[in-house]
């Protein structure tokens, strides 16, 4: 029998979870972190970071968040202020921005990277704020 | 623990379909559907039809509740709507305005 009570939980108070069986068609915005296990259909908007985990699958239009990771699926833009990882098992269809971006070995992409970083000078570097590596990456 | 949780800084708009507990301590706009418990906590925001196995309050709700099991609406809840379920318990300190429908 399902029992519903409500009890004070501090260390829950910052992070929301979608489970591995929810389904949500909307939009998700917001602080703190999101940790997607389920499926979702709408865009992503928060500041903390986002984790899709493995089996989940997100399609979206365009996902904000700080630092994200994607261990499942995704269709759908990334705009990330931090840090975006494809870990292994990730299948992600999308233009893919942020501070700094890595493949994993076993990820699938299809879609541009747009990552600002400093280039060697030796690669004909510019100062921070000029360079911009851009390109198509695909498997 | 319950597996989904709409954290405190968080708003869903839109429809959420699950088949675990649900936490709602953020902000929820839309529809709910749930085969099992659903908390609402205080601080928490729910303006939603909400279907579950089984519902606690002690935060806001706008909307109308269908529970196979029981609704509790706790001390500091405040509930609009009305509320169908085999078992209700409104506690002492809980705001409700709507009907409530026991199956007599």
């Amino acid at each position: 029998m399902a029992q519903a009570r409500t009890t004070p939980r501090a260390a829950d108070a910052r992070e929301a979870r979608i489970g591995g069986s929810t389904r949500i068609r909307g939009r998700i915005h917001g602080e703190g972190d999101l940790l997607i296990e389920g499926h979702v259909e709408g865009d992503v908007a928060i500041r903390g970071s986002l984790t899709i985990a493995e089996g989940a699958s997100v399609a979206s239009e365009v996902i904000e968040a700080h630092a994200v990771t994607i261990a499942g699926a995704l269709q759908g833009d990334v705009s990330a202020s931090g840090p975006v990882r494809l870990a292994p098992g990730a299948r992600v269809q999308g233009d893919l921005r942020g501070t700094a971006v890595s493949i994993d070995d076993g990820a699938r992409f299809s879609g541009r990277l747009d990552c600002e970083f400093d280039l060697p000078p030796e690669l004909g570097g510019t100062p921070r704020g000029e360079s911009r590596a851009r390109g198509p990456a695909r498997r | 623990m319950a597996s989904t949780v709409i954290g405190a800084g968080i708003t869903i708009e839109g429809e959420i379909t699950t088949d675990e507990d649900v936490l709602v301590t953020g902000t929820l706009r839309g529809k709910l559907t749930a085969k099992e418990a659903v908390t609402v906590e205080h601080g928490a925001t729910v303006e939603a039809d909400v279907t579950s196995a089984s519902l606690a309050i002690a935060g806001s709700l706008t909307g109308n509740v269908v529970a196979n099991e029981r609704v509790d609406l706790q001390a500091g809840a405040r509930v609009i709507g009305n509320v169908k379920a085999a078992r209700v318990t409104i506690a002492d300190g809980a705001q409700f305005k709507g009907n409530v429908d026991m199956d007599v």
